[in-house]
């Protein structure tokens, strides 16, 4: 089993309609797939018309390895399982970092569920804490959907640094350019300086800007199943293919 | 997580109408509108072993599918025959554990398929559950229903709700066997029903009738050669007519007794060498392992002769049972016992049933007891023979009168007595099979042919080896019985079947 975590330390870049689209894309070429929404503002779980688990609103959740379980949900794809997002989820990352070795904690409970999946595509909260720390350290890449501004490049440096810090693994960071807009000068110039400053950690991948995967939420569906040739699929499974390549 | 993840809901012919939207509370269940048309082959043995393990097995387009209860199995079409003969597949394996390797699959039933995806769906149209329903109509018997149900991870509950949306409504056929019954169109072998009060006479009446009707719908197998188990359960049938006459003493008169017990004798002995020759052929692997490698090929020669001998008899049993001559028989027996009048009534007839039955079987019982309690290990094996028919009695009468006794040790003892019989039956087989094999050495030196010396060798060795196992069988007898005669099954015996001070 491979984990997978979608992060990104700021918010609105398109992290989980990448989740969304990836873990669809997954399963539909043959791969046992778990897509776990840990990110309250995120709304993996809605795109597949999951309701919120009831089951998870207390904190016994990562020590209780049968509520784990229990509350995994079937999609409506084969081979794709939703782990779902609740309101107390807000409360993970404090939760967590109350708890003393809570490094190996979330590793443990993903372990428990590792003979179902092949893959563990985790979507997760936009900061950098104890949970985030917990992800980088149980997974096998990360991948970080980047908007090509100055903004989104300062924020990746700091992940960056934040792995230099934490001694975490940088190889594991996969970054991609999200929500791009060809017209835009700036998104162009963004995307040719970060490709020269981190050839390794970036993706040879560019998800277009696409009111497609803003219809997502109207459908409430991957954006493969209403509009497969749209150049928004194209990307997202050429995200899919780079990413089996690299695991 | 409550309930499980799968169902399985037999039903008749209304069932895809009220599934359609069905209200499951915070949901409903949808039909998919692309439905498959297709014909349909119900494939099992002649006496349904397949349905009585629950399952189906079912030829369409160009799959065959085994439907459990716990899923479903799926291999390419092939006809229908032994399980050993199908081509290798999930189906073939599980088939062997719910079928005999003595009895051919065939078509029981045919019709018009229909197979559509069904889904149960929530308030936001997410998918909970996901199946296929199943609509068999065939061209005679009844139109059967199965939907088959998975809820997909975590929504367990919703399957609950469907199941408890579709108990109160659906109809007698609850599982596979009523689901076949209904497509064989044969509804379920009505048992024989027996009061206590009723006549003895009537008692034997309704068992040959039964029995008789059960022969009858061996023919048509027996005829075609479809399998070995047809010709044996035609036996076994008029067996048990012959015992009811013969052990029934004073039912019938004394005449009619004799001419009767004549009549089905003559019957049967049309069939006997058949059979001999059909158990050796089942037991060919058996016996070959029995001798050394050297011996086989010799041994493998001889059962090349008893195959061809078994051409040859079937021939002559199939002329025999295709003639008027026996149809005028058989039809001539049936009519005796439709009208009871026809038949001359002995002293016992009026007595109840119950009554009539404890004596016959606490008398066999006593007589069992005595035979076996003389038996040691020098006595002669006519004794020990003796002992098998007895025993064989005394299962038969308790067997007939099983509708009298509804008491739940019942079988407890038939156990018991089974287990007993089992020792004796083969000490019985393999002596038997030891004086055929005998009779097979004389036709050989009379017509040695080009094998002869072959297999009269190899006939030596498996002779031996079968007189080894017989003692064996022998060594076991006084044991054997010592636990039949335990205090529990004879306190059993006793309890239930010990007739009434002064009645017996």
């Amino acid at each position: 089993m491979k984990i997978v975590a979608s992060y990104s330390n700021k918010g609105g870049v398109g992290k989980t309609a990448s989740s969304v689209n990836l873990a669809h894309g997954l399963a539909q070429s043959g791969l046992r797939v778990l897509l776990c929404d840990l990110d309250p503002q995120g709304a993996s779980g809605f795109y597949f018309r999951v309701k919120p688990s009831k089951k998870l609103t207390d904190e016994r959740f990562f020590t209780d390895v049968k509520r784990f379980t229990d509350s995994i949900r079937g999609s409506d794809y084969e081979n794709l399982d939703i782990l779902p997002s609740n309101l107390t989820f807000r409360d993970f990352d404090v939760f967590l970092s109350r708890m003393k070795n809570s490094r190996s904690r979330l590793h443990k409970a993903l372990k428990s569920v590792a003979s179902d999946y092949d893959i563990v595509l985790l979507d997760c909260p936009p900061n950098l804490s104890t949970l985030s720390e917990n992800v980088f350290a149980s997974a096998d890449a990360i991948l970080v959907p980047v908007i090509p501004t100055t903004l989104s490049e300062r924020s990746f440096e700091q992940l960056l640094e934040f792995f230099a810090e934490t001694k975490l693994s940088k190889k594991k960071i996969l970054g991609f350019f999200s929500m791009v807009q060809g017209t835009k000068k700036l998104h162009a110039e963004t995307i040719a300086r970060m490709r020269q400053d981190y050839p390794k950690r970036l993706l040879d991948i560019a998800v277009p800007f696409s009111t497609d995967v803003e219809k997502m939420g109207v459908h409430r569906a991957p954006v493969a199943t209403f509009a497969a040739s749209s150049p928004a699929a194209r990307s997202y499974d050429a995200l899919r293919h780079e990413l089996q390549q690299r695991l | 997580m409550t309930g499980s993840e799968r169902m399985t809901v037999f039903d008749g012919a209304e069932l895809p109408e009220r599934l359609d939207g069905l209200d499951l509370g915070k949901g409903r269940i949808l039909l998919e509108p692309a439905a498959e048309e297709m014909e349909f082959d119900l494939l099992d043995t002649f006496d349904g072993q397949v349905a009585a393990k629950g399952a189906l097995l079912v030829a369409a387009g160009d799959a065959l599918v085994l439907l459990e209860p716990q899923g479903l199995l799926r291999q390419e079409r092939a006809a229908p025959g032994f399980v050993s003969d199908l081509p290798q597949g999930p189906v073939t394996e599980r088939l062997r554990r719910l079928v005999s390797p003595l009895r051919t699959l065939m078509r029981v039933a045919e019709g018009h398929l229909t197979r559509q995806a069904v889904r149960g769906v929530d308030d936001l149209d997410k998918t909970h559950l996901r199946g296929t329903l199943w609509v068999f109509a065939p061209i005679c018997g009844g139109t059967v229903s199965l939907l088959e149900m998975a809820a997909l991870r975590g929504y367990a509950p919703t399957l609950a709700r469907l199941e408890a949306a579709l108990a109160p409504v659906v109809e007698d056929i609850h599982d596979a066997r009523g689901a076949a019954q209904a497509l064989r169109g044969t509804g379920a072998s009505a048992p024989v029903l027996m009061a206590p009060d009723e006549t003895a006479f009537r008692a034997a009446g309704d068992i040959i009738r039964s029995q008789l009707a059960v022969a009858r719908q061996q023919e048509p197998g027996v005829l075609a050669d479809l399998d070995s188990e047809f010709l044996h359960d035609y036996r076994v049938a008029l067996r048990r007519v012959r015992s009811v006459v013969s052990l029934f003493k004073g039912v019938y008169s004394a005449e009619r007794t004799t001419e009767l017990k004549a009549r089905f004798g003559a019957v049967m002995a049309h069939t006997g060498r058949l059979r001999d020759l059909d158990v050796y052929l089942i037991e060919r692997d058996k016996y070959l392992s029995l001798v050394p490698e050297a011996m086989r090929p010799g041994l493998g020669k001889l059962f090349d002769r008893l195959a061809a001998e078994r051409q040859a008899e079937l021939k002559v049993l199939t002329a025999w049972m295709d003639s008027d001559a026996y149809r005028a028989e058989l039809h001539g027996l049936a009519r005796l016992f439709e009208k009871p009048k026809r038949l001359a009534k002995g002293p016992e007839a009026e007595r109840p049933a119950l009554d009539y039955a404890k004596t016959l079987i606490w008398k066999r019982y006593r007589k069992v007891n005595k035979i076996a309690r003389g038996i040691d290990d020098a006595t002669p094996d006519t004794e020990v023979h003796e002992l098998r028919i007895a025993c064989k009695k005394l299962r038969y009468l308790i067997e007939f009168f099983t509708p009298l006794f509804d008491d739940p040790e019942v079988p407890r003892l038939v156990k018991a007595l089974k287990r007993l019989q089992d020792n004796l039956g083969n000490f019985n087989d393999y002596s038997v099979q030891q004086a055929a094999l005998g009779r097979v050495a004389e036709d050989l030196a009379r017509d040695p042919g080009s094998d002869g010396v072959a297999i009269a060798t190899s006939l030596g060795a498996l002779v031996t080896v079968l007189h080894q196992r017989q003692m064996e069988e022998r060594a076991r007898i006084t044991s054997s019985f010592a636990a039949f005669d335990g205090p529990d099954t004879q306190a059993g015996f006793r309890r239930i079947f010990k007739p009434e001070e002064g009645t017996a």
